[in-house]
Order: C-alpha cells, then sequence, then structure tokens
C-alpha cells in the first residue's frame, strides 16, 4: 500500500521533526545535536544519519533482503506513528512491508476470519485478544527466536529498558512469548484543575475522596465525573481498575471466578455510585469517546481513564480544557494499594507466515529503543522506559502526565489484568462483566446481584 | 407514454358547490401538505446537515459544550483529506464495483425476473422464493465459508471477486423489483410479437426490454447505492482494495475518531452519488411507473 | 409440433434463469451447507483441531437460554415497529408528494439522502447527536423548553432511538417504491369514485392503498429482510445496551462468533434467524399471492 510513504496522521497529527527526534535518541546514542530543522525523521535523506543507532546491534539486519512481508494494524497511534518509520526499516533490511490499516471494529472482525482460514498474511500483526489468539493458535512463540544469538542481540535490544509490567503483560502462562509489547497506557485519573481550584479541591488520593470531590464539582451544567459504562465491552477496563484497586480480582490469580466476592462488589458499588450521584446524565451509554468529549468540552471535571489521552487533552485543536488538566495516581481505598488497570498493544507473528525471519527482523526493529524513542518524540506512549524518559517526549504528553502516568504504570499489577483479559474465554468473561457494571451505573441492579448474576455466566462460560 | 402519469393530478376541480368551511379546508390543504413535507425534508436533512457543519469545524467546536451553530468555517479537513489522496482510491474502487455491480446484476437479473413474470412453470413460485432467501441469511455465518471459498478460487481482493459478492447480495432485490415491473405489463405485448413471428427471445429482447427501461434505470440505482454503501463483504474480501464505507471507517480509530476527516470525506462522497441520483432521478420515478403502458 | 414449441420454450426459460442460478448457487449454497454443517459441531476457532460434531447441541443450548428468547423478542420488536413506522411514513409521504407540484424534484433529492449517505458516518453522527450532555437533540429540546432525554439510557428509549434512526436511513426505500407504485396506478377507479363523492381518506384507504399493495409488498419483505439483520446501528448506538435490553439476534450471532469465536453456535443462531425469515415470507408471500405471475405466457 502506497500508505507508508505518507505523513503520520490523526491524534499524534504533529509531523516528527529531526530536531525533535534528535532530542529523543541523543539521550540513547550520545550523539550530538544536528542542526537541519524541518526534515521529518521519515524522510528517507536523514537515514543515513540516523542508521548507525539499528547497526550497532551484533546481528545481520539483510539476512532476509528482498523478502515482503505484510503488518496488518488497528487504526491506533502506535500504527500512525510507526509506519512513517518504515521506509527506514525496509532501508535498513532489504525487506518490503506492506502496511495494512483498520479501524478496531473492522480489524477485529475480520483477522480471525483471516487467521482461522490459516491465511498466510498477514506475517505480522496488532494483538487484539491475547488469551484467544494462543488458545486458537494464531501466534508463532518468539522464544526460541530471541534466545537464539545468531538472530538476536539480545543486550542491545535490551529488555530491562521494559516497565516490569510490560515484561510481565509479554510472558504466557506456558513461560513462552508469543507477543512483544508496542504500547504502555495504564488507567489515570484526571481533572480539570480549574473547576477543582474554584472550588478549593485537590485531587482526590482515597476513593471516599473521589467520591467527595465527584459530588462537590457537580452543578446543574457539569458532571463531577464521567467513566466508561457502555454495555458490553465499554465499562470493563476502568471499572477493573476499581476492583484491583479494592483488593478485589474479577478472575483471581487461581483461575477462579472471584467478581462476586465482596471486595469487587464494594468497587462495583463505589464506580456506579460515584456515576449515579456524580455522572452526566445517560453515564449507562458512555465510551471512551464520550468521556473523552465531555472532559475535552469542559463538560465534566474529572475522568479515571487511558493516560493516552493527555495527548488530546492537551492538543487546543481538540481539547477546550487544553492546559487545565491535572493528572494523577489510582485513588486507593481503606488503606489498600492502588492497582490501576493497564493495557499494552503488542505484536505478533502469524504461525503461518511465509518467511517467519523476516517477520521477526520487523518485530526485532519495531520494537528496539532507537524506534521506540523516534515513535515517542510523535506523542506514542511507548513500552520502553527509556522513550519515555526523553525530552520530545515530555513536550508532546506533559510533564506532569507523564509522571503520573509512570506512577501508574509502575504500580498496575499485570498478573490481576492478565488473568481476566488474558483468559482463553476472556471476551465472555468480560462481556458479563460489563454487562454487570452497566446494570449497576443505570440502577437496574445492585452491586451485589448484578455482580452475581455475572459471576454465573463467567461460570458458565468457563466450564 | 410514461410522461403522461409522470405529471401528477394535483388539486381537482370538484365539480359539486362547497360549504365555506369546506373551500377553507381545501385552500389551506395544499399548505398543510407542503409543511408536512418539508418538514419531514428537514429530518431527512438535519443529520447530514450536521455531519456537514462538523466537517467545518474544528474538533474542539464539533465537540463544543453548547451545539455551535454559526462558528468560523474552516476548510483544513477537506485540505488534509484530498491532500492525503486515500480518498480518491476509496472513491475509485467504489466506483468500479458499483458499476460494475450494478451492470452484471440487471444483466443477470432482468432474464431471471422477466421470466417469473411472464412464463407459468413448475417450481415458478418455489425458485422465485428462492432467489429471495439468498438475502436472508444473516452474514455472520457467511463469512467463514466465503473467505475460505475467495482464498481457494483466488477471487480475495480482487475486482472481479467483490463484484461477484455485491451481485450476489443484490440479485435478489433486483430479480424482485423487476418482477414486479414486467408484471404490469399487458401480455398483448408478447402475443403480438409471436403473431409476427418473433422468437421467445426476440419479444424479451426487442418488445419488452425497451418498455422496461425507465423500470431499469431505477433499479439500477437502487443496486447502485446497496453496492456503494455495502460494508462487511467489501471489508472481509479485500485488503488493499478499498471501498467508501470501509476506507471512512478507517477514521474511526482505537481512542479516537478523527471527526474532521471522517465527515469532510462523508460529504465528498456523497457528491458524486447525488450526481449520479440526480441525473437519473427522473427515470427513478418514472421507471417505477411501468402502469403507464397500461 | 407441439412438443418442439415446448422444447424451445423450456430451453428459452432455462437459457434465461442459468446465469444467475449458476452465481447465486454458487455462492449461496456452499456457504449455507458449510453452515448448517458448522451449526451441528463444536466448532470454535480457538480450538480449530477439536472439532467435533455434537448433533442439535447448539440448537437445544440456544433454546434453553433465556439470553436467545430475550435477543429473539427485541429482534422481532425491532423490526415490527421499524417497519412498520417505515411503511406508514413511506406511504404517507409519498402519497402527499404524489399531489405536490413545487419543487418536487428537489424534494426527491432530499428525501433520497439518508440511503445515499456512507453509514458510518450518520451513524456516529447520531451518536454525537444523541449524546445526552453535548448532543444537539437535547439542546434542541432545552430550547424549546422541553426536558432532557436520556436517549440511549433507558431499555425503552434506546429502542425508540434505534428504530427512529433506522427509520430515517431506510424510509425513502418504501417511499420510493410507493411513490413509484402511486405514479404508475391507473386513475380511473380513483375518478370514478372522487365523482360518487368519496372524500380523499375513503379513496386513499378503499382505492388507493389496495392498488398499490403489490408494491409494497416487496418493499416490506426487502426491509423486514433487512430489518431482521441490522447491526451497524445497534453496534455503534447501544452496542446491546442497557444491560442487554437491545441485543437483537444478529448482535448476539455477532457477539458469539466475532467476539467468542464459537462459530459452530454463531452458526446455529444464524440458521435459526434464516428458519425465521422464511417462515415469515412465506407466509406474508403466499397471503399477499405474489408468486404467480400474471401473464402466463
Amino acid at each position: 500500500m502506497s500508505k507508508s510513504v505518507l505523513p503520520p496522521k490523526g491524534g499524534l497529527h504533529l509531523p516528527i521533526t529531526r530536531r525533535s527526534l534528535l532530542q529523543a535518541t541523543a539521550i540513547l546514542s550520545g550523539a550530538g545535536i544536528l542542526s537541519v530543522h524541518g526534515v521529518p525523521v521519515f524522510a528517507s535523506e536523514v537515514f543515513d544519519d540516523i542508521k548507525g543507532q539499528w547497526e550497532s546491534a551484533k546481528m545481520d539486519w539483510k539476512r532476509q533482503s528482498g523478502a515482503t512481508i505484510v503488518l496488518n494494524g488497528v487504526q491506533h497511534p502506535w500504527m500512525d506513528a510507526i509506519t512513517p518509520l518504515v521506509p527506514h526499516f525496509t532501508k535498513l533490511t532489504g525487506i518490503e512491508v506492506k502496511v495494512q490499516t483498520q479501524s478496531e471494529s473492522e480489524y477485529i472482525a475480520s483477522l480471525p476470519v483471516k487467521l482461522g482460514a490459516k491465511s498466510a498474511t498477514p506475517d505480522v500483526y496488532m494483538v487484539w485478544a491475547l488469551g484467544q489468539a494462543v488458545t486458537a493458535g494464531w501466534l508463532e512463540p518468539l522464544g526460541p527466536m530471541f534466545a537464539d544469538p545468531k538472530l538476536t542481540d539480545l543486550a542491545w535490544w535490551d529488555v530491562d529498558d521494559l516497565f516490569p509490567s510490560t515484561r510481565a503483560y509479554q510472558t504466557w502462562a506456558d513461560g513462552n512469548q508469543y507477543v512483544v509489547s508496542v504500547t504502555a497506557e495504564a488507567q489515570t485519573l484526571f481533572a480539570n484543575k480549574t473547576m477543582l481550584d474554584e472550588k478549593g479541591l485537590a485531587l482526590p488520593k482515597t476513593m471516599d475522596e473521589l467520591l467527595a470531590t465527584a459530588k462537590a464539582l457537580k452543578t446543574d451544567d457539569i458532571a463531577g465525573i464521567a467513566m466508561r459504562a457502555k454495555s458490553g465491552d465499554g465499562a470493563t477496563w476502568p471499572a477493573g481498575g476499581f476492583v484491583f484497586s479494592y483488593g478485589g480480582a474479577i478472575i483471581g490469580l487461581d483461575g477462579k471466578v472471584a467478581v462476586d466476592q465482596p471486595e469487587a462488589v464494594a468497587a462495583i458499588d463505589m464506580y456506579g455510585k460515584l456515576l449515579r450521584e456524580a455522572g452526566p446524565i445517560g453515564s449507562g451509554n458512555y465510551h471512551w469517546m464520550e468521556c473523552l468529549n465531555d472532559f475535552m468540552a469542559g463538560a465534566v471535571a474529572m475522568s479515571s481513564d487511558s493516560s493516552n489521552f493527555a495527548t488530546d487533552i492537551g492538543n487546543k485543536d481538540k481539547s477546550a480544557v487544553a492546559g487545565q488538566a491535572i493528572y494523577g495516581g489510582m485513588p486507593t481505598a481503606a488503606g489498600k494499594p492502588a492497582k490501576p488497570n493497564i493495557y499494552n498493544w503488542t505484536i505478533g507473528m502469524n504461525p503461518n507466515a511465509a518467511n517467519k525471519d523476516a517477520a521477526f527482523l520487523f518485530l526485532l526493529w519495531a520494537t528496539s529503543k532507537p524506534t521506540a524513542a523516534m515513535a515517542a518524540a510523535a506523542g506514542l506512549a511507548t513500552q520502553r522506559t527509556s522513550a519515555w524518559k526523553t525530552s520530545a517526549f515530555g513536550e508532546r504528553f506533559g510533564k506532569q502526565a507523564v509522571s503520573a502516568v509512570l506512577e501508574n504504570l509502575n504500580a498496575a499489577d499485570a498478573d490481576l489484568m492478565k488473568a481476566t483479559w488474558f483468559h482463553a474465554k476472556g471476551p465472555q468473561i468480560l462481556d458479563a462483566f460489563g454487562i454487570g457494571v452497566n446494570e449497576v451505573v443505570t440502577g437496574a441492579k445492585d452491586a451485589q446481584s448484578a455482580m452475581t448474576a455475572a459471576a454465573e455466566k463467567m461460570r458458565a462460560a468457563i466450564g | 407514454m410514461a410522461e403522461m402519469t409522470m405529471t401528477s393530478s394535483p388539486d381537482r376541480v370538484n365539480l359539486r358547490p362547497l360549504s365555506p368551511a369546506t373551500r377553507l379546508a381545501r385552500a389551506l390543504a395544499p399548505w398543510a401538505r407542503r409543511l408536512i413535507l418539508w418538514a419531514f425534508a428537514i429530518w431527512c436533512l438535519f443529520p447530514i446537515y450536521w455531519l456537514a457543519t462538523m466537517s467545518l469545524k474544528r474538533q474542539v467546536d464539533a465537540m463544543a459544550r453548547t451545539p455551535r451553530f454559526w462558528f468560523q468555517p474552516i476548510w483544513d479537513n477537506y485540505l488534509a483529506v484530498i491532500k492525503a489522496g486515500d480518498i480518491w482510491n476509496y472513491f475509485g474502487s467504489s466506483l468500479i464495483v458499483a458499476l460494475a455491480t450494478t451492470a452484471v446484476a440487471l444483466a443477470l437479473g432482468i432474464p431471471t425476473a422477466y421470466v417469473l413474470a411472464r412464463y407459468r412453470f413448475r417450481g415458478n413460485s418455489d425458485f422465485g422464493f428462492w432467489i429471495l432467501s439468498t438475502r436472508m441469511t444473516p452474514p455472520v455465518a457467511m463469512l467463514i465459508p466465503f473467505f475460505v471459498l475467495y482464498v481457494r478460487t483466488g477471487l480475495m481482493d480482487t475486482y472481479p471477486g467483490l463484484v461477484i459478492a455485491h451481485v450476489a447480495i443484490n440479485l435478489s432485490i433486483v430479480v424482485w423489483l423487476m418482477k414486479g415491473f414486467f408484471e404490469d405489463l399487458p401480455s398483448e405485448l408478447e402475443e403480438a410479437a409471436f403473431m409476427d413471428g418473433a422468437t421467445y427471445f426476440q419479444a424479451f429482447r426487442q418488445i419488452c426490454l425497451p418498455v422496461a427501461l425507465p423500470g431499469i434505470a431505477a433499479v439500477a440505482i437502487l443496486s447502485f447505492l446497496f453496492s456503494w454503501n455495502e460494508f462487511l463483504f467489501s471489508l472481509v474480501l479485500t485488503n488493499e482494495i478499498r471501498t467508501v464505507p470501509v476506507g471512512l471507517y478507517s477514521f474511526v480509530g482505537y481512542q479516537q475518531v478523527r471527526w474532521g476527516e471522517l465527515s469532510a470525506s462523508a460529504v465528498l462522497m456523497l457528491v458524486p452519488v447525488l450526481a449520479f441520483v440526480f441525473i437519473f432521478q427522473k427515470q427513478l420515478v418514472r421507471g417505477l411507473t411501468m402502469g403507464a403502458t397500461k | 409440433m407441439r412438443s418442439s414449441a415446448a422444447r424451445s420454450r423450456n430451453r428459452f426459460i432455462l437459457l434465461m434463469l442459468a446465469p444467475a442460478t449458476v452465481l447465486l448457487a454458487g455462492l449461496t449454497l456452499i456457504p449455507f451447507v458449510v453452515s448448517v454443517g458448522f451449526s451441528l459441531t463444536n466448532y470454535s476457532l480457538t480450538a480449530p483441531n477439536d472439532i467435533a460434531f455434537i448433533g442439535l447441541g447448539n440448537y437445544l443450548a440456544l433454546f434453553s437460554s433465556s439470553e436467545f428468547w430475550n435477543a429473539a423478542w427485541i429482534t422481532v420488536l425491532f423490526t415490527v415497529v421499524a417497519v412498520g413506522l417505515q411503511l406508514v411514513l413511506g406511504v404517507g409521504i409519498a402519497a402527499l408528494l404524489h399531489h405536490e407540484t413545487r419543487a418536487v424534484s428537489a424534494l426527491r433529492l432530499i428525501y433520497l439522502l439518508p440511503m445515499a449517505i456512507t453509514p458510518v458516518a450518520a451513524v456516529f453522527t447520531f451518536r454525537m447527536m444523541f449524546n445526552p450532555t453535548l448532543g444537539v437533540f437535547n439542546y434542541i429540546l432545552k430550547t424549546m423548553g422541553l426536558p432532557a432525554q436520556d436517549w440511549l439510557g433507558s431499555p425503552t428509549m434506546a429502542l425508540v432511538s434505534l428504530i427512529l434512526v433506522d427509520s430515517w436511513q431506510w424510509t425513502p426505500f418504501i417511499l420510493l417504491i410507493a411513490a413509484g407504485g402511486l405514479a404508475a396506478l391507473d386513475e380511473e377507479p380513483l375518478e370514478a369514485a372522487r365523482m360518487d363523492g368519496a372524500g380523499p381518506m375513503a379513496i386513499f384507504f378503499q382505492h388507493t392503498l389496495p392498488m398499490l399493495f403489490p408494491y409494497l409488498a416487496v418493499a416490506i419483505v426487502f426491509r423486514s429482510i433487512d430489518a431482521f439483520k441490522t447491526f451497524d446501528i445497534i453496534f455503534v448506538l447501544t452496542n446491546g445496551g442497557p444491560g442487554v435490553a437491545t441485543r437483537t439476534l444478529n448482535l448476539l450471532a455477532y457477539k458469539q462468533g466475532i467476539e467468542f469465536l464459537s462459530m459452530g453456535y454463531a452458526a446455529a443462531i444464524a440458521i435459526v434467524m434464516l428458519i425465521v425469515t422464511i417462515v415469515a415470507s412465506q407466509l406474508f408471500l403466499r397471503r399477499v399471492d405474489l408468486f404467480k405471475p400474471k401473464a402466463a405466457l
């Protein structure tokens, strides 16, 4: 597809300039500042300046020269960031990459059909439900390739640079690694500081403070807090972080359904109470889109959602509250540790791919330090600590947001999240959970009976 | 002949003497009618108007707290979409697929419809029903078999493949609507032709087909619109070829919806369809008026 | 002579039917048989090698789940109310338009717009307009002094809103066919009734509507078939919520097939939907006697 020569689009609209790249990569490479401005990093003429960062790896990048692979991904900031960089990969390795981007819904609808029919393409794809994909045999185990020094310079790739939650995230229950993370996002509290200041309030630290603050901020015009509560898959992610932070689990680490236990019920009770007492009307139909739009329009004072939204909230073209937002850690419940939910987008390899080594080279390149730093310079929240600490990323994302999100990323408990989201029956479990949360938020059921019903459905699905 | 019924018959002169109240009611009736017709027009237009205003707004205005009816229009979204250029590929693919689908569906559907409408044979109604039933299957169940079939036969991600799929979806509607038009033709048409020594095919080709042309135009437009907006099969059966609905869906991303580009593209893509419909709209209504020949 | 004429007549019929038959048979029969096959197995994409024949197991599981009956009821309700509303609106507007003299072609073009716009853009626009806080619908209600609505929030309102959107998109389809039918009507019986002093309402219901019916029947059948399978609108606007209040059969089939990857179970839902549609349309078509060719050659 001709896409690969296009500049990045959308949420990460800001063109990556050579200067911001060099600011980003200087930390990694120790290289000096070059004075050529305005040439974007994906421009072919800068390749010679930056190729050294990849070529310093002790491995042969050219070993599959001439191959062609297909990368299939979701319309997502990672695809926006990586697509313009792909020509560099082709120059480095001699491997052609066809990039195919689809919206999340179309992707989820079409990829199972292709993989289920054992299609040889895509070679590399973004994985949307890891548990399903591993169980279905749609992912090539990567462990042996990472372990082979002829294929990988592991020291150069630097596993320790990944967030701990990311390292846990990549490891499957059987100890093998099927995917590589490309982004890291954590559930983050964000609030409109102007609205807080008007009432003389501070960012809440505990769940009880969150409720009190949300109620105090609510007026006839402005909702105190908005969070996802839409039926089906909508509510599950932020509500999951509440359950974890109350000391509960949806599916326990022992693999048993725990969503009807007192901790989880208390969390969902609080989630529902927040939205019923301080949320906007129609909370029950809110997905991330409604939460984000309302917050950016100044119609909502607080939300607890993905850290990725910091980029849009700070963008004056999209947000009426740019510069007014403040970010914080996950509120705690009764002295228990905060465990915000996390999400990593990962990429994996189709086991029916024609040229697995070429696909592996792409996986290595796309998740390497220099590539992550360049993507971060475009505003992408990557899986690498080094990329988060670059000044270019701090400027894009907001320094205050960076420190709050790093706190949340490090507080997260990946194992709890994986037990539910990566379960082979993950989608069924989350569907039941999402319906239950929606029923609590709309007041159709109380937390105990909704979670009991959800637990029954989960047990039936797990069998 | 067709023109005759095109001129609709408004407010006929009543021959009886009228009471003043009735007279008033008669005088107001056209305005009441007009009011309802334009109210319905506003209902049809409003969502499209709203979409169009969004394409001229910055995103921060599109989501504004009090919805903005008056704002400083910007053209950035249109420029961005046109400059990115993908929209022309979507447009080209959709145009090829929709036109080819329409042509093939008509070529296959009209003979079928004609025979079903004019000839009695065993199993006629069962056959007609089978054609209808091809539209009934929910697509979820069809996707995997379809996909496997396409990969095996090499039809995957090709124009002919997509056209065949769209024809399969639209054939039933072509057959059933055309069947209705042919049924309204008087049987004397062919009987006269047979007397003159015409073959079955000549009677169809030279006598009935020309009379049915306006009806064909109508069905063509419907078939074009259905193919133009078809989403699910276009999505699953292609990789590189992207039709307008699939292409536009890619503006709905993970944790972001690119409102400006989505709405600008949708408005842009409305233009060719409107042009198509506008050119054919006389035929469209006339086409559904086959009774004109009675 | 006679038999050779019959032969050439039969050959003509066969030739005329063959191309469409071959295409439809190839593209719909094979997937159909495969789907029926799937529905009798526990086929799941997550365990493609563990496929086993389980007879009517999927159907038994389906019929014993409240989820299925709930979805079936919502689907039928949605289809009947939506198509009914579209029929009333479409025929009513077509009848009024038939007598209109001013700006008719402009009106016709406007009425076609909802069918012409790319559906994804329209549906997402509705999602914005329905937003209780930022949406323009509640803004208009408030400026008129009416209370704001939670458009997609309660089970009843959500279904009403979905029906409104579906009707926005598809009333034009019925309107189009009704307008054509009206223009095609033989005016003589109408004129005679008018001379006998029948009022416009009486003429419409006693004469126009029955004459229009063959046209409308086709429109009703196609619209019902499509409404029964409605997906995008529900998926984008409510995703089946609140709770499961708008989770229709097709949404359920999507969840089971595409999200849960239980293809066998999803195929069973699809087959049940197919059977319901076949039975309903058979009953309807037999009742309105739309099968028989009128001019028999």
